[in-house]
């Protein structure tokens, strides 16, 4: 019976941790292939350990030192323990919500059997990604005949085995402790991410170095395993936290009374509930929140809306004062650095303001922002409907397929907006406050036109919901257009035979003419609105002559 | 409104590739009447609700609803109707009271003290998430959202899935009601029991065909009976399926038990010209005995 529920997981979980380790493989391929024909000398000549330390490049002058900390020390690192904290999470709170441990305690199971066996298929699934990328890691520097004298890649391996181990039981702990799986996920990236930060930077300050220990994340990479091989004292740190947390999680699991199938609770409705705030929830939110059909889209996403909409905020405010202190030998440093190097981060010169609003704000993090929002919002619009079985109930009121179309774009367009916005706002006040020499009319432009690139992907999504009734295809479908149209943006202008395709990327509609220096391209913003709205349009005659689920 | 029928399917089919979901179906819905739509699981009873409100569009055939073309008038049809789909989910964060609001701002208002008197009648609790309910709390929130705009025609799929059986008699009142006020109800079911107390007329349908259709009372005077037979002695099984109208029976030593719609005194000659006839017990069936009859193989179709 526990092999089951152990393979069920396995299954259920296998081609995230496939698709994840083979993503990181085939970057490491690429990078590692760009790398050898770039000059990659000013690296080492020039920049201080430690910042290499924060990039995760190990102070070895090679390529394969390098291609190693930017993938696995970093995005594997990150990605492999996502998946490991995204498992965890679920792992017995999310079976709860599901209304599915019930059903599977229904069988002669203990809980603490179940709960071991979902665990021992994260520990086998977290050991299957680490296989893949030691595999690439042996095979990729063969094909491309690099040189891997003095990089220890089992080392490596072992510590990114147990750091995603760590983050994986945390989050596996938590959720089951309390039942709720967004608790154990939340605290778990959080937790990560603080880490993350917190061991790359507190080593800079020399009276501050030793409270790096306190987090997990230096652990993995303050023994450097890339160059110096495994440091045992801190695998068996990790491994004891990693142990730590699933003693807890396994007291959790006894202790606690399971709980049913459930909804999630959000910050408004414990304001609601409470009779001090009751009052004023009921007038901020209230029955506003399903007066209409774009309303009560909107107020579904309100939280993602909340969260990306102040990380952009606050990363747009931070970013121009973090650049007033930048010493000025560093600019010229980055000035010296090569075309390939600058076209990774989005083709922004890192020695004016703008190009470094444009590196740090505009190239990705903005972007990846509006895309959660539209991606997520457009591929839910109808497909979510469907998936819910709610459609049927709200196509028997008298409303027509299109007007609910139109209802479900403008939630989604607001909340562009609102993203744009918010990016707008926080790096206007901060470039004010920093006294940086960006103009509000670029900030204001290039905002806009980043708003209409995530509308236009957003309606990509929408018009394949729209046609198959499939949520995870139509956000599929938009996210690797988007991947492909960042890539071809990027890195077709290195090569002059490939540069005349890259104007056909969404990404060179908004970022092409240069906004933030040159203010709004109207022309640009004109296509790109324009491809949003047929998307939409095309919607319209997809979406009715379907037969509808749910 | 007109004198159209309640709902008018003509010729109403649709295929999903090979498979014939419906098949040319005829069906005439009158307005004040409660129709039960019978059938077994898969007999094509939600797809013909789907295609009537244009969820999913017919392969051939046409379908009205109070005169009103199910494809060209479908959102001036949903002005009239409640629609009530089966497997009833909802949006789990939104308290019932949510939805009702939701869905009556979607209709442009709706009469409050109705919707409380609806609550009222089934006991619901519209305060809490629908997704917290119970599935019969959650199918209370859903009969309100059907009822409240007091439509002129209510279809409804398998609606009584999940309520306890005084909310049953509470939601069949509310029915009959409906009917009295020269309103309609067009209801889809399995549980023959419900269908046989609230409807009055069965449409019957199996494999995508319409098999018959007949008003509740006809199909009982259709007088099939049960009777058991006792008599002093072994009897055989072979001697009572010979008369004709003689079904189903069952032979368990001095007794015989059977279906039975032909003339009684055929029957009894038989028993007595071949046993001692020691008691007779005879009962009217009930629908489920009739249903039972439509599926049994070889069943017209």
């Amino acid at each position: 019976m526990l092999t089951n529920v152990f393979t069920k997981s396995l299954r259920d979980r296998s081609t995230a941790f496939l698709i994840g380790a083979l993503s990181i493989g085939v970057m490491l391929w690429f990078g590692m292939a760009v790398y050898r024909d770039v000059d990659i000398g000013f690296y080492y000549e020039n920049l201080p350990p430690a910042i290499l330390e924060m990039m995760g490049i190990p102070q070895t002058g090679d390529v394969a030192g390098i291609a190693f900390g930017a993938m696995y020390n970093l995005i594997g690192a990150f990605t492999l323990a996502g998946l490991a904290i995204s498992m965890g999470a679920y792992a017995i709170a999310g079976e709860e919500r599901d209304g599915t441990l019930g059903l599977l305690l229904g069988n002669p199971l203990s809980r603490t059997g179940v709960l071991v066996a979902k665990a021992a298929s994260l520990v086998a699934l977290t050991a299957l990604g680490t296989l893949i990328l030691w595999g690439f890691g042996l095979v990729v520097p063969e094909w491309l005949d690099i040189d891997m004298s003095g990089i220890d890649v089992t080392a490596v391996m072992l510590a990114l085995f147990f750091n995603a181990l760590v983050y994986g039981c945390l989050a596996l702990g938590i959720a089951t402790w309390t039942g709720n799986r967004s608790l154990g996920s939340g605290v778990a990236v959080a937790v990560m991410l603080v880490g993350y930060l917190g061991a790359s930077l507190l080593p800079l300050t020399e009276n501050l170095a030793d409270w790096a220990r306190i987090f997990p994340w230096y652990y993995f990479t303050a023994g450097n395993p890339v160059v110096n091989g495994t440091d045992w004292g801190h695998i068996a740190v990790m491994g004891g936290l990693a142990a730590a947390f699933f003693v807890g999680a396994f007291s959790g699991v006894i202790r606690r009374d399971l709980k049913e199938m459930s909804t999630d609770r959000t910050v408004f409705d414990r304001l609601r509930e409470s009779p001090r705030t009751r009052k004023m929830m009921e007038r901020i939110s209230g029955s506003a929140r399903v007066s209409r059909i774009s309303v009560k889209t909107a107020s579904e996403f309100q939280g993602l809306l909340v969260i990306t909409g102040s990380i952009m905020f606050y990363l747009g405010l931070l970013m121009p004062i973090f650049y007033g202190l930048i010493p000025d030998e560093f600019i010229e440093l980055v000035e010296s650095f090569p075309d390939a190097l600058i076209a990774m981060v989005g083709g922004a010169n890192m020695a004016t303001a703008a190009g470094y609003l444009q590196a740090e704000i505009f190239s990705i993090t903005g972007p990846i922002a509006i895309l959660v929002v539209t991606i997520v919002m457009g591929a839910k619009a109808l497909a979510g409907e469907e998936e819910g079985n709610t459609m049927g109930f709200l196509l028997g009121n008298p409303i027509t397929r299109a007007h609910l179309i139109v209802e479900k774009t403008i939630a989604m367009v607001v909340y562009a907006v609102a993203v744009g916005m918010a990016t707008f706002l926080g790096t206007w006040v901060g470039t004010l406050l920093a006294g940086t020499e960006v103009t509000a009319t670029g900030l204001a432009g290039t905002s806009a036109l980043m708003t209409l690139m995530g509308l236009l992907f957003g309606g990509l999504a929408l018009a394949v919901g729209a046609a198959t009734g499939r949520s995870r295809l139509a956000s599929w479908v938009a996210t690797g257009v988007a991947l492909v149209s960042y890539f071809v943006f990027s890195f077709f202008p290195i090569s002059e035979a490939f540069e005349p395709w890259a104007r056909l990327s969404p990404f060179d509609l908004y970022l092409g003419s240069d906004p933030l220096t040159n203010g709004m391209a109207w022309g640009d913003a004109a296509i790109l609105a324009a491809i949003f709205l047929v998307l939409v349009a095309i919607s319209v005659p997809l979406f009715q002559r379907r037969d509808l689920r749910g | 409104m007109n004198n159209e029928p309640a709902i008018l399917t003509e010729g109403l089919t649709k295929h999903y590739g090979e498979v014939e979901a419906l098949v040319n179906l005829d069906l005439v819905v009158e307005k004040g009447e409660v129709f039960g739509f019978l059938g077994p699981n898969g007999a094509g009873k939600t797809t013909m609700i789907r295609t009537i409100l244009d969820l999913i569009h017919p392969t051939a055939g046409k379908a009205s609803i109070l005169g009103l073309d199910s494809r060209v008038d479908a959102v001036e049809i949903r002005n009239h109707v409640g629609y009530l789909p089966s497997d009833l989910s909802m949006y789990p964060n939104l308290t019932g009271r949510d939805m009702i609001t939701y869905f009556a701002n979607l209709r442009g208002g709706v009469d409050k003290t109705y919707v409380d008197e609806l609550a009222e009648r089934l006991q619901a609790d519209l305060t809490k998430k629908v997704g917290d309910l119970s599935s019969g709390n959650r199918q209370k929130v859903g009969l309100i959202l059907t009822f409240m705009n007091r439509p002129q025609v209510l279809i409804m799929d398998e609606p009584s899935t999940g309520l306890d059986p005084l909310m049953q008699r509470e939601f069949q009142t509310m029915m009959r009601e409906v009917a009295e006020d020269g309103r309609t109800v067009f209801l889809s079911s399995h549980t023959l029991s419900e269908v046989q107390r609230v409807a009055d007329r069965v449409g019957i349908i199996r494999l995508g065909h319409l098999v018959d259709v007949e008003f509740v009372d006809d199909l009982r005077s259709k007088a099939i009976r049960r009777v058991e037979l006792q008599f002093d002695g072994p009897v055989e099984a072979s001697v009572f399926a010979a008369v004709p109208g003689v079904r189903d029976v069952e032979v368990a030593s001095h007794h015989a038990s059977m279906s039975f719609d032909g003339r009684m005194d055929a029957l009894l000659r038989t028993a007595t010209q071949h046993y001692t006839l020691v008691d007779v017990n005879t009962q009217e069936a009930d629908l489920e005995e009739i249903f039972l009859e439509y599926y049994r193989d070889g069943a017209a179709v």
